[in-house]
């Protein structure tokens, strides 16, 4: 196992800039998932770990040591590809062998490994079937007995699961998770799904622009945003933002007469969480616009003001489309107006 | 989609068949004068041959040389030789370029691919004599390797082109799965790509068989060894300025065409992923 | 220890290698004296090599110069002046005695003897002896036993009429010669145009003679009973199996004169350079003489030089007694251009389209265009000082780019790549590139008499401002590029059209067997493109060919058709045209059948539920997805048919008088007849690359993105 240290990382394709300035240290052992949405540069930051992409300036460590020209196969990494990657002319066996074959592992050996990793994975009965003869849920668990095989200090995903139907998925996070808890690895973690980053990090670097917005722990991420960008994307429905005024113990919202209980000053950004909220007999008025059910909880949208906020309510909810609702606040978030950073 | 018409499905099939008719009638014509006995021009517009002999056949195979050794064997071998070789050679010099072409940026890549299909601009005709020359000066005149390197050489562009834009279809992410698991360029491309690229290897490989199988105008310049004739040149003797043997020459033609039309049947299935991503991609 | 050495290098066996185009009996003939020879001498071999006879000049010009020869070949003597003033042979000095002097005659340059005279051939005239029991002592007996003689079906007479070889007869019979002495040609001269006058009245107007015969035509009509009189030479008679009698051509009645072919006379040439000649000359000799020329006479059935042989059938006796009035045929440089013009005359006369006065007044203009120009010298330093700039500006911009860090940097980085294209580079630039380079350098030269003259451009100039014919004619440079051009996009589009037509087809998931139809369909392609070529052109024969007989079958009225394909451009055309459209379309319909593939499936199915019918979506979804995926092929291929030598140099062969000839035909043509002018051929060569790099920019331009 494993660290790996990027340091003021810096990627460009000619004048366009992909990463500009990471930083981030990933401990032995750690599970590491990078968030963000697509074009973040996520990927090519795995990719530049991995070594398939070179890094234009700043340094990257694996294990302590600089690997920044290090050959891929150098860098005691294995990848997992969002299309897996899986090579269509060779067996389940051939593919996790590969790299054991082209590193000169006797045949009886590298079997032996290939069998053991493939009982890990329970792809035994497979073994001997062609990429083009297995379902996506399969495939993907070859995909990472291949990675599995090489034994690497690191394990680099790049975006694993998004292949996969819901349900599947779910059981394959299950999986990852254990399957981390077992081989104690280094696990860098691509998705642009930010559930997927919440419920298998350890720690999670929020990407925007080629720049890191937060690294942190889930709940961290969750309850101390560090900007507008992470409060949005982290957590699902997304927290509600409206931009407001503050007056000292209290605060304006556009087109609400009624002043807002969040103390403040000067035009800031509020951000409520659906689930900080709650539907009262009191409170800020507002007038229910759609009522979204998801069974034991619905996402109650209500006019406030000239603002959609979303509320979640337990079913079975007692208010109507059109019916007049008050709502109580409990936790509140304050972002900068104009920069979008936190305020404490 | 639906299916037409029963009415349409037959005219479709009818005038499919009229196409496919004028489309093997000179084929038949041949064959026809290759069973009918003597050496006439057939004339008769019907392609079916009254009477079948294949003595014109046994002719052509029965030739001898003049120290009685069996000629048409000895010429068979002599292209199937040379033709093979063409296609190894060929496809080891063009698959490597092509890779290259393909997923490399090196310096002077777009001029690069834009000089091999430069070459096939070039005539013929002037290149023959100088051709002579030089592989004289490389002492390979009278050497079936010489023919072979020219014919492999001949074959380069368009396998570089086909392969080339077969290359440019495969997804990237297999071969840099295989730099993963440790593979040095050359064994992804050896165990990686090259097994995937079978369709494009097997077209291109198949042109260059032909190039080399049908050429005679290098081969009667470059080797004048009758032990080392291909067959074309033997072909062509039938039928000069001074008489033509019909019958000898369409069997031979025939006995020439089967391996490549064989080579055709057998391959087929290559050719449309072969060639198309070639073109498509360009 | 020398001595012994030098014993030893005599003593061991040598190879006298023998180079010829014989074949059938008098192949026969040959390889027995040679087996002969060789059980007198038990120490040597003689290895016969029978090269095809098309390419067979060329490759004494280039093999003999560069030591790669044979001792011996034999050959025509036509081009006996050229083979001495190239220096390719060696004069013959031993003893001649035995040998017919009209033979020797042929052979003797600056009155020297240059090679062995083994056999005479020439034209006679071959009769059907059940038919007729006294051969005709003059053309009026001749015309009317053949008038006699024609009746449906069957012909009086049949001969190559339009083919100069054939004509010399009677050409000569009315006083006229292909060129005198001293070079001097008049086609346009009286006696000429009469004897063509005479040769149309004799081969159309009379009404006794097929149209537009070929060799093998007279071949098989004389196998088949089909006519009485043929005009051919003694390898009519090889493959015959019916009786043929011979005898000396006839009297012109007009004139009161015999008409007296041409005398080919066969020969040994001892090549320069020969390893031992001593022996080479022992084997010359024993072909030539006694009894080799017996073998030759009677297993070969060739009319031999020595005159000592017996029991001559009568055949060999009629050319030996034709032999005695023949012509030797001309050696000038300049006959190939007297030939090519003459051809050109009777052509047109055969088929009416010029009287003869015309005929000849355009042929000896033809001639004079084709005639070798006397040859400038231009001082070379002015293109040696140009060259010298060019390379040098061109290592300064090399040395300017290098000196860029950035790019000296990213060579560095992908130094490795290269190895991975050097191979095939390195390869093509050896085997391609130099080859075109050298062959284009000789456009700056011109090739008179195995010599070499540096003339600067002034090919490019004489070919660019159409300096030696007018721009209409077809032998102009602008006209023939027309034609290409023209024959380029006329075979695209046929190719492109049936072979996507035929795509959509096979697509269809109705069609029943659509493997077997595709397999098939691609036939066309799998048979070498020369033997396809060859069918086809006999398919397009006036009267045997395939194409007019299947018209007859759906034209009404009775009678055979016998419509001349190659004796006007369009028709012409046309036919070299269906020829390679058969050969080409089956590469665009797989490309097609590939492309079709990539087309989804579903878009096609939205277009139809959106109400689209079948051409609508065909225009509207398919076509524009196809396009792109075509263009890279019919650009690729546009450039192989611009180039397409084989249909045009065997179907039309330029017919009529060159006129459907493409640019790399005309090449050809300038290059090996012509008289070998391979500075002005390269000259061609270096302008259709140069048309070519042209259309492959443009086309780029014009699609957007780089797929030439």
């Amino acid at each position: 196992m494993a660290t790996v240290t990027l340091d003021n990382l810096h990627k460009a394709y000619g004048e366009t800039v992909v990463l500009d300035g990471v930083n981030v240290e990933v401990a032995s052992g750690e599970y590491i998932v990078l968030v963000g949405p697509s074009g973040c540069g996520k990927s090519t930051l795995l990719r530049c770990i991995a070594g398939l992409e070179t890094i234009t300036a700043g340094e990257l460590c694996i294990g302590g040591k600089r690997a920044n020209e290090r050959a891929p196969r150098d860098r005691g990494v294995a990848m997992v590809f969002q299309s897996y990657a899986l090579y269509p002319h060779m067996t389940v066996r051939d593919n996790m062998a590969f790299a054991l074959k082209v590193a000169k592992v006797s045949k009886k050996e590298r079997y032996a490994q290939v069998d053991e990793a493939a009982a890990l994975l329970e792809l035994t009965p497979l073994l001997d079937r062609l990429p083009g003869q297995l379902s996506g849920g399969q495939r993907q668990r070859v995909a990472m007995g291949r990675a599995i095989v090489r034994r690497p200090d690191v394990f680099l995903f790049d975006e694993p699961l998004s292949n996969l139907d819901p349900a599947l998925r779910g059981h394959m996070r299950v999986e990852l998770k254990r399957m981390h808890r077992r081989l104690g690895a280094t696990i860098v973690h691509v998705t642009h799904d930010q559930v997927e980053a919440l419920t298998l990090a350890d720690r999670i670097v929020v990407l925007d622009k080629g720049q890191v917005q937060q690294v942190g722990s889930p709940r961290d991420l969750f309850e101390r945003p560090a900007n507008v960008f992470v409060a949005t994307f982290i957590g699902a429905p997304a927290m509600n933002l409206l931009p407001v005024i503050g007056e000292g113990e209290t605060c304006r919202l556009e087109g609400l007469e009624q002043a807002l209980p969040v103390s403040g000053t000067g035009a800031f950004t509020l951000g409520l969480r659906p689930s900080d909220m709650f539907l009262a007999d009191s409170g800020i008025p507002g007038v229910v616009d759609v009522i979204e059910s998801l069974g034991s909880e619905a996402m109650v949208h209500v006019t406030v003001g000239a603002h959609d906020v979303v509320v979640r309510a337990e079913e079975p909810v007692q208010v109507n489309s059109g019916d007049v609702v008050h709502l109580k606040l409990s936790t509140v978030h304050r972002f900068d107006g104009t920069t979008g950073r936190r305020l404490e | 989609m639906r299916a037409p018409s029963w009415v349409r499905v037959m005219l479709v099939h009818l005038v499919l068949l009229v196409v496919t008719v004028a489309a093997l009638y000179p084929v038949l014509w041949v064959l026809k004068m290759a069973l009918t006995p003597g050496q006439s021009f057939a004339v008769d517009p019907w392609p079916i041959p009254q009477t079948v002999t294949f003595e014109n056949f046994a002719h052509v195979i029965n030739t001898e040389t003049s120290e009685g050794g069996w000629l048409f064997g000895r010429q068979l071998f002599n292209s199937l030789v040379i033709s093979l070789s063409t296609a190894a050679v060929g496809l080891a010099l063009s698959t490597s370029a092509a890779y290259a072409l393909s997923r490399f940026k090196f310096v002077g890549k777009e001029a690069g691919m834009g000089a091999f299909l430069i070459t096939q601009m070039f005539p013929g005709v002037v290149m023959l004599i100088p051709l002579y020359l030089l592989l004289d000066t490389m002492n390979l005149l009278d050497n079936l390797l010489g023919l072979v390197f020219v014919y492999a050489t001949t074959s380069v562009p368009f396998s570089v082109w086909t392969l080339k834009g077969y290359f440019d279809t495969l997804p990237r992410e297999l071969e840099e799965a295989a730099m993963m698991d440790g593979a040095s360029r050359w064994q992804t491309f050896t165990q990686v790509v090259l097994p995937l690229a079978t369709p494009a290897l097997a077209v291109t490989g198949l042109f260059s068989f032909m190039t080399a199988w049908n050429e005679f105008i290098l081969a009667t310049t470059l080797v004048s060894k009758p032990e080392q004739f291909t067959l074309p040149i033997v072909l062509q003797r039938y039928v000069n300025d001074y008489n033509a043997e019909w019958g000898h020459f369409a069997a031979g033609a025939i006995l020439v065409s089967l391996p490549v039309v064989a080579l055709f049947f057998a391959l087929q299935r290559y050719f449309v992923e072969g060639l198309t991503a070639g073109s498509v991609k360009g | 220890m020398t001595a012994l050495l030098l014993l030893l290098a005599t003593a061991s066996a040598s190879e006298v290698t023998v180079w010829h185009s014989y074949s059938g009996a008098e192949q026969a003939a040959l390889e027995q004296v040679a087996d002969d020879w060789e059980s007198t001498h038990p120490d040597d071999r003689v290895s016969l090599v029978a090269l095809p006879f098309g390419g067979f000049d060329t490759k004494v010009d280039t093999a003999i110069p560069r030591g790669n020869g044979p001792d011996l070949f034999i050959a025509a003597h036509g081009n006996v002046a050229k083979w001495v003033l190239e220096g390719v042979i060696e004069p013959w000095t031993s003893d001649t005695t035995g040998i017919a002097p009209v033979g020797l005659d042929a052979f003797t340059v600056d009155e020297q003897l240059w090679g062995l005279p083994i056999a005479t051939k020439s034209l006679v005239l071959l009769y059907d002896p059940s038919r007729i029991a006294s051969p005709p002592q003059t053309t009026d007996e001749l015309i009317a036993m053949a008038r006699a003689e024609t009746a449906d079906g069957h012909y009086g007479l049949a001969y190559q009429a339009a083919d100069p070889y054939f004509h010399a007869p009677w050409m000569h019979a009315f006083g006229a010669v292909a060129i005198d002495d001293d070079g001097t040609v008049s086609l346009d001269g009286d006696a000429q145009v009469q004897s063509f006058a005479f040769a149309r009245r004799l081969a159309v107007d009379e009404g006794i003679a097929p149209t537009q015969p070929t060799g093998e035509l007279v071949s098989r009509l004389y196998e088949d009973g089909d006519v009485t009189f043929v005009i051919s030479g003694p390898w009519f008679t090889a493959d015959l199996s019916r009786p043929v009698a011979a005898a000396p051509f006839p009297m012109v009645s007009e004139t009161g004169l015999p008409a007296r072919p041409y005398l080919t006379v066969d020969g040994i040439y001892q090549a320069k350079g020969a390893p031992s000649p001593e022996l080479a000359q022992d084997l010359a000799w024993a072909i030539a003489s006694a009894h080799g020329a017996q073998t030759r006479q009677d297993v070969g059935g060739q009319a031999v030089t020595w005159t000592a042989t017996t029991g001559a059938s009568p055949l060999v006796q009629t050319l030996r007694t034709q032999a005695e009035t023949a012509i030797p045929m001309p050696t000038h440089p300049d006959i190939s251009a007297v030939w090519e013009a003459q051809a050109y005359a009777l052509r047109r006369v055969m088929r009416g389209s010029a009287s003869p006065e015309r005929a000849g007044r355009e042929a000896q203009a033809r001639f004079e265009q084709l005639q070798q120009k006397d040859v400038v010298e231009v001082s070379r330093s002015p293109y040696i000082a140009a060259f010298g700039v060019l390379l040098l500006g061109l290592v300064g911009m090399l040395v300017v780019r290098l000196r860029n860090p950035e790019l000296r940097n990213e060579l560095a980085a992908t130094k490795w790549d290269y190895f991975w294209i050097g191979p095939a580079a390195l390869a093509m630039i050896a085997l391609v590139v130099t080859p075109f380079v050298l062959g284009a350098a000789v456009s700056l030269y011109a090739y008179q008499g195995g010599e070499w003259t540096f003339v600067g451009l002034s090919h490019f100039s004489d070919i660019l401002l159409s300096r030696d014919f007018p721009i209409t004619s077809p032998m102009s440079f602008f006209y023939t590029l027309a034609v290409t051009i023209l024959w380029t996009v006329t075979n695209l589009t046929l190719h492109v059209s049936i072979g996507v037509a035929l795509a959509l087809v096979l697509r269809e998931p109705w069609i029943r067997m659509r493997g077997m139809w595709r397999a098939l369909l691609i036939l066309p392609w799998a048979v070498p493109n020369y033997i396809t070529a060859l069918i086809w052109k006999s398919m397009f024969h006036a009267q045997y060919g395939a194409i007019n007989k299947l018209l007859a079958i759906v034209t009404p009225g009775p009678g055979p058709v016998e419509f001349d394909w190659f004796a006007q451009f369009s028709t012409s055309f046309a036919a070299n045209l269906a020829t390679n459209t058969w050969l080409g379309f089956p590469f665009m319909m797989v490309v097609t059948l590939g492309a079709l593939q990539a087309i989804p499936k579903d878009l096609e199915e939205a277009a139809e539920v959106d109400g689209a019918g079948y051409l609508t979506r065909l225009r509207h979804v398919v076509w524009p997805l196809l396009r792109p995926a075509l263009l890279p092929a019919i650009l690729l291929g546009s450039v192989w048919t611009f180039n397409m030598f084989n249909v045009v140099y065997l179907v039309s062969s330029g017919e009529p008088d060159g006129s459907t000839e493409i640019l790399i035909s005309e090449a050809y043509r300038w290059a090996f007849s012509r008289n070998n002018q391979y500075g002005y051929a390269a000259a061609y060569a270096v302008l259709i690359f140069g048309v070519l790099l042209v259309y492959s920019r443009a086309a780029n331009r014009l699609v957007g993105r780089k797929v030439l």
